[in-house]
């Protein structure tokens, strides 16, 4: 097992490689300059021996294999170049961000998670009832929403009509609830769903049955053992939905005016901030590169089967 | 409307009414110019505001341009970059991921690893970070999500390319001296349409999702080009004294993804096939 | 699946979540010494801004917000209604015959808020900085222009100039470069351009606390030397988005929604027809215009330009787009500007008929059951750009294009981002385009400077001028006359002939708006488009 976690953070380094490739390319690629997208944003006219100077500074006319290597040995020290909007490093801006969203991302977790494990678990041993259609509509809708709409009608009548949470801002947990809710719904549609599917189908294996012969209460059949094996696939899709929870990050830091890493992104976007951008397109492929990596050591550990099988899948 | 969707889910009739459902959207779609009562562009600030009456049936926006004109074209943008974008980038995935599967070797395991280097992006954030170099634009929000799309389609076609090299029916039907089209009818177009089928309508949800997500931010469509999520992002400064100009968008995307969603889901338990998250 | 290893399964689970809870904890309580304080309860006075004020540093540009540096640090002179110049730091000056020199005599008793001397060294030093990076200030007449500077006594210091450049003592009013910092924000190699050690001015207001992204709290300066205020604290929050904005001014969050562009038009009209908060609208500080490329071959015309001119409604499109909180206008420098008041233009008014008719002479005909004009076989087809991000901008392109299309006239339009459409004037790659006027201090000698200097965009776009060159050469004239009536001739003629000629189209005046709760009082709008109306302020607890 060992060597099969050595190989696969072995397998890690080109894609990041790749990654990395990608964001340069992309760079290359852009029809702005960025040396001029940098004077522009500092008011400096771009005349032809200051743009000469800053491409030189900015390492653009060196062939652009060396400057794949360089940004990639800039990258293991951190260093992600300077903000062209506010002139400081990159990554100083970016650490001061961050915790803000981690903050975000870890309330709508746990919202997740404490409202989908009853109700996943419900929906799939009481399958047909209410609870279950309930919980159906709202893995359906959950999913269907689309984020931003439903970030201002949260707003629009809990914080405004009924004046039961601040408008905007981070500092107190009131502020957190509405935007964390929000970034929660579509996780909550989603484990929802996958809890209950896991259960039913946990439901027809034969332990139960034989739980059930050895005379064991329903109720313990149902908390100490089926929901037990059945909350695993559960938490392999937890590490899998980190993409869809940063890009979750994105919008609704936007709406909520949530200081934090997305909002920051979405400025850099606006504003052309090309090295910001990069930085961001690089991290959020980390992270998920490494919480997929996290997930298949979970997923294998708890079933050495699977890394067998694995093979040529994802 | 939940009684009726409990009906729905224990008739099992749930692939028949999506689909028509979806169909009868598409109508709508290509319809648009001869349905809509007035041209979803023409800006005529007298209007400006209105509530619905027989001239504008869903009222109009703060440039007085009629509301359900604009909902019905924005269908066509919706739905019919979705399909352009799912037949491109199956396009593109069939051919690199045949080829791929195909030659084996180096060139497998290069274009393999590209895959995963794209992968590795979470959707939206590769195709905001195209868009925050390329400018923004409809055309470019377009080409991001092709782009990242059919990376996909090629690990299916070349999953499947690899497992029928395997398989000893090819060579039993060549000896057989069955045509290569017939193999390719009797044989992998029935192992490849089910899961095909099931990615595609998911994906395609997720395409809209992610333009009107796009148009939302303003990095989208372009005005004056009625787009739900670009009347979304219009609207949203009228939330307190027009809320129907968010309202009506909003709904719209969610009917239209929901759609999708349920036909995907209900597709994959009928054929079995396991859903990409 | 063995138990054995679920049960382990859950553990960790369980492990995962109570780590997560405590993280989740230990972060908002890190928040937490920021509690939500209502604005009007200690005196202190909240409003919103879309962005993080900046480095307070005086002599830097974006992302640092105009209106925050002119919070902490003064200038020389300061600019006031109508275009007077009245003393500040400065109590009183003298102008050399040649218009080469100019001696100031400085406040006495005045202090830094750290308590240090604001005399002519410390003007010196600032303005050495300055002059260390003159190409990034040179955008500013006279910083371009300065021979030396000269500290006399204590609190004299003089200015000596190349040329005679009368818009100097206007210029020394604007907000940035030319507002000073006390010696103890000098880093020590005394170059303010990579940074400050901190925000040490003369002005009313001193930062306090400062959250990046968050918040900026300003506290008055008790030992300030002129009128203090009366509001002890500003508080500025930052949030981009404009609608919470309004949310939160609505909640009462906010005490008030101040800025350019930061609250849409229709917003204000509902919130002021709401009857519950106070609207303020200011006097003209720009003109929006529309700028035609004369160079194209349709707009090289004048009677195609005077066609478009007369062919939209637009006293409509202006209270409609704008809802009537920006006024039509009829020159393309707001009249409340030094030397602008007298200029009189040829008056256009909506006239189809009359915009056809100069269409048909000039070539353009509407061949029968075609909707667009041609001539020669070409179509009347142009492309009108604008900021995308400018709903403003956007809603009169929108206009514009049906109205056009009704006199023939095939009008694109096309939403390119602010850096494109700057780009592409300078470049001259338009047919139209959007454009406003600095406003005051900087104008009227900016806009001419801006018309006449080459590679910004108006210079080549006037090209078909037959009186082009004549123009460029009066309008490099006039900074540096010294007399006062030539000055005015000069002004008034040249702005006549550049919009008589129609390549710059006066649309609409653009306006401040502010709102604020009932209980803030005594609010004026400042002179100076960039500063801040908070001094006379104050609040009723």
């Amino acid at each position: 097992m060992g060597n099969y976690i050595l190989k696969r953070i072995m397998s890690i380094i080109p894609v990041f490689l790749l990654a990395a490739l990608l964001t340069t390319g992309m760079i290359h690629l852009s029809p702005v300059d960025p040396a001029e997208a940098y004077l522009t944003a500092a008011h400096i006219q771009p005349t032809d021996e200051i743009l000469t100077q800053k491409r030189h500074e900015f390492g653009l006319d060196q062939p652009f294999f060396i400057q794949y290597v360089n940004s990639i040995m800039k990258i293991c020290q951190l260093d992600f170049g300077i903000s062209y909007v506010s002139n400081k490093p990159v990554w100083d801006e970016v650490i001061y961000r961050i915790p803000a969203t981690v903050q975000l991302a870890i309330a709508s977790i746990l919202i997740a998670v404490f409202v989908s494990v009853p109700l996943g678990f419900l929906a799939g041993v009481k399958k047909g009832s209410a609870i279950d259609h309930f919980s159906r509509l709202l893995s359906f809708f959950g999913a269907s929403i689309p984020t931003f709409w439903l970030g201002y009608i949260l707003v629009f009548f809990f914080s405004v009509k009924l004046n039961l949470f601040p408008v905007e801002g981070i500092g107190t947990w009131q502020h957190l609830v509405l935007p964390s809710i929000t970034l929660a719904l579509p996780l909550i549609a989603m484990y929802t769903r996958l809890l209950r599917s896991s259960v039913l189908e946990n439901l027809q294996e034969p332990y139960v049955l034989f739980a059930r012969t050895r005379g064991l209460k329903e109720k313990t059949i149902m908390t100490k053992h089926v929901l037990r094996i059945a909350i695993s696939p559960m938490i392999t899709g937890l590490g899998m939905n980190l993409g869809k929870l940063l890009t979750g990050t994105i919008i609704v830091e936007s709406v909520f005016s949530w200081p934090g890493f997305g909002r920051y992104f979405i400025e850099a976007i606006f504003n052309r901030d090309i090295p910001v951008i990069q930085c961001y397109v690089l991290i959020a492929a980390s992270l998920f590169i490494l919480s997929n990596l996290i997930v298949d050591m979970i997923q294998m550990y708890i079933d050495p089967r699977i890394s067998r099988k694995e093979g040529q899948h994802r | 409307m939940i009684t009726s969707i409990r009906m729905i889910f224990k008739n099992q009739k749930v692939i028949p009414i999506c689909s028509t459902i979806l169909g009868i959207l598409f109508i709508i779609a290509i319809l648009a110019p001869w349905i809509a009562p007035n041209n979803p562009i023409a800006v005529n600030l007298a209007y400006k505001l209105q509530s619905p009456s027989w001239d504008f049936p869903l009222g109009t926006d703060h440039l007085g341009r009629c509301n359900l004109s604009r909902i019905l074209y924005g269908a066509r943008i919706s739905l019919g970059f979705a399909i352009l974008i799912f037949i491109s980038s199956l396009a593109i995935g069939l051919i690199i991921g045949t080829f791929s599967g195909y030659k084996g070797g180096w060139v497998d395991h290069v274009l393999m690893r590209f895959c995963d280097g794209v992968m590795a992006f979470p959707s939206l954030i590769l195709v905001l970070g195209l868009v925050g170099i390329f400018g923004p634009g409809l055309s470019q929000v377009i080409l991001a999500l092709m782009l990242v799309q059919w990376v996909y389609y090629a690990r299916m076609f070349r999953g499947m390319v690899l497992s029928l090299k395997e398989q000893n029916f090819i060579a039993a039907a060549k000896i057989s001296g069955s045509s290569q089209w017939k193999i390719i009818k009797n044989h992998i177009i029935p192992n490849v349409l089910p899961p095909l089928v099931v990615m595609g309508t998911l994906e395609m949800g997720w395409a809209i999702m992610d333009i009107s997500a796009m148009s939302f931010l303003g990095l989208g469509v372009q005005s004056p080009t009625p787009e739900w999520g670009a009347m979304i992002h219009e609207g949203k400064s009228y939330i307190r004294t027009n809320p129907e100009l968010m309202l009506y968008p909003g709904l719209s995307i969610m009917l239209v993804i929901v759609t999708f969603n349920l036909l995907g889901e209900a597709l994959s338990e009928r054929y079995g096939v396991k859903r990409r998250f | 699946m063995s138990k054995g290893n679920s049960i382990l399964n859950i553990k960790l689970f369980i492990l995962f979540i109570l780590i997560l809870s405590t993280l989740l904890v230990g972060c908002s309580n890190a928040n937490n010494e920021e509690s939500t304080s209502k604005g009007s309860h200690d005196n202190t006075l909240t409003i919103a801004w879309p962005r993080d004020v900046g480095e307070m540093n005086p002599h830097v540009y974006n992302p640092s917000q105009l209106f925050a540096q002119s919070m902490i640090y003064e200038p020389l002179v300061s600019y006031q209604a109508g275009g007077r110049i009245k003393p500040n730091l400065a109590k009183s000056w003298e102008i050399s015959e040649d218009g080469k020199v100019y001696t100031f005599h400085l406040r006495e008793g005045v202090k830094f808020s750290d308590g240090t001397d604001f005399n002519a060294e410390i003007v010196k030093k600032n303005f050495d900085t300055i002059l260390n990076n003159k190409e990034l200030h040179s955008w500013l007449g006279f910083i371009t222009k300065i021979a030396q500077t000269e500290v006399v006594d204590k609190n004299t210091f003089k200015l000596i100039l190349t040329e005679p450049y009368y818009p100097t003592i206007q210029e020394l009013a604007v907000v940035r470069p030319v507002r000073f910092l006390g010696k103890a924000g000098f880093p020590k190699d005394g170059d303010t351009s990579k940074g400050i050690v901190k925000p040490v001015g003369t002005g009313p207001w001193i930062l306090e606390k400062y959250k990046a992204d968050e918040y900026a709290i300003y506290k008055r300066n008790e030992n300030y030397w002129g009128e203090i205020p009366k509001v002890e604290k500003i508080k500025v929050k930052v949030i981009p988005d404009a609608e919470t904005r309004v949310l939160a001014f609505e909640k009462g969050d906010l005490d008030m929604i101040y800025g350019e562009g930061v609250v849409s038009l229709d917003t204000f009209k509902q919130l002021k027809s709401t009857g519950k908060y106070e609207t303020r609208v200011s006097q003209p500080i720009a003109t929006r215009q529309l700028v035609m490329n004369t160079k194209t071959e349709q707009l090289s015309d004048e009677r195609v330009r005077q066609a478009l001119h007369y062919g939209f409604n637009k006293e409509a499109m202006v209270e409609g787009v704008t809802s009537g909180l920006e006024e039509k206008a009829d020159h393309i420098l707001p009249t409340n500007l030094p030397y602008t008041k007298d200029v009189d233009v040829m008056s256009v008014g909506y006239n189809v008929e009359k915009a056809k008719a100069l269409l048909d002479k000039a070539g353009w005909k509407l061949p029968k059951g075609k909707t667009v004009r041609e001539k020669d076989g070409k179509v009347l087809e142009i492309e009108l750009m604008y900021d995308s991000a400018e709903s403003i901008q956007k809603g009169m392109a929108e206009t514009l294009q049906s109205e056009w299309a009704a006199i023939g006239v095939k009008l694109n339009i096309v939403g390119v981002e602010l850096a494109d459409q700057v780009q592409r004037f300078k470049d001259n790659k338009f047919d139209i385009n959007f454009f406003s006027n600095y406003g005051a201090p900087y104008d009227p000698h900016t806009f001419l400077n801006i018309v006449s200097s080459k590679g910004f965009g108006f210079n080549e776009a006037i090209s078909a001028y037959p009186n082009k060159d004549e123009l460029i050469k009066q309008m490099v004239k006039v900074p540096q006359t010294t007399d006062e009536k030539e000055r005015q001739q000069l002004y008034s003629s040249i702005l006549k002939s550049l919009q008589d000629q129609g390549a710059i189209i006066p649309i609409s005046y653009i306006k401040k708006t502010a709102i604020y709760q009932k209980n803030v009082t005594n609010f004026n709008f400042p002179a100076n488009r960039d500063e801040n109306p908070f001094t006379g302020i104050s609040i009723k607890q």
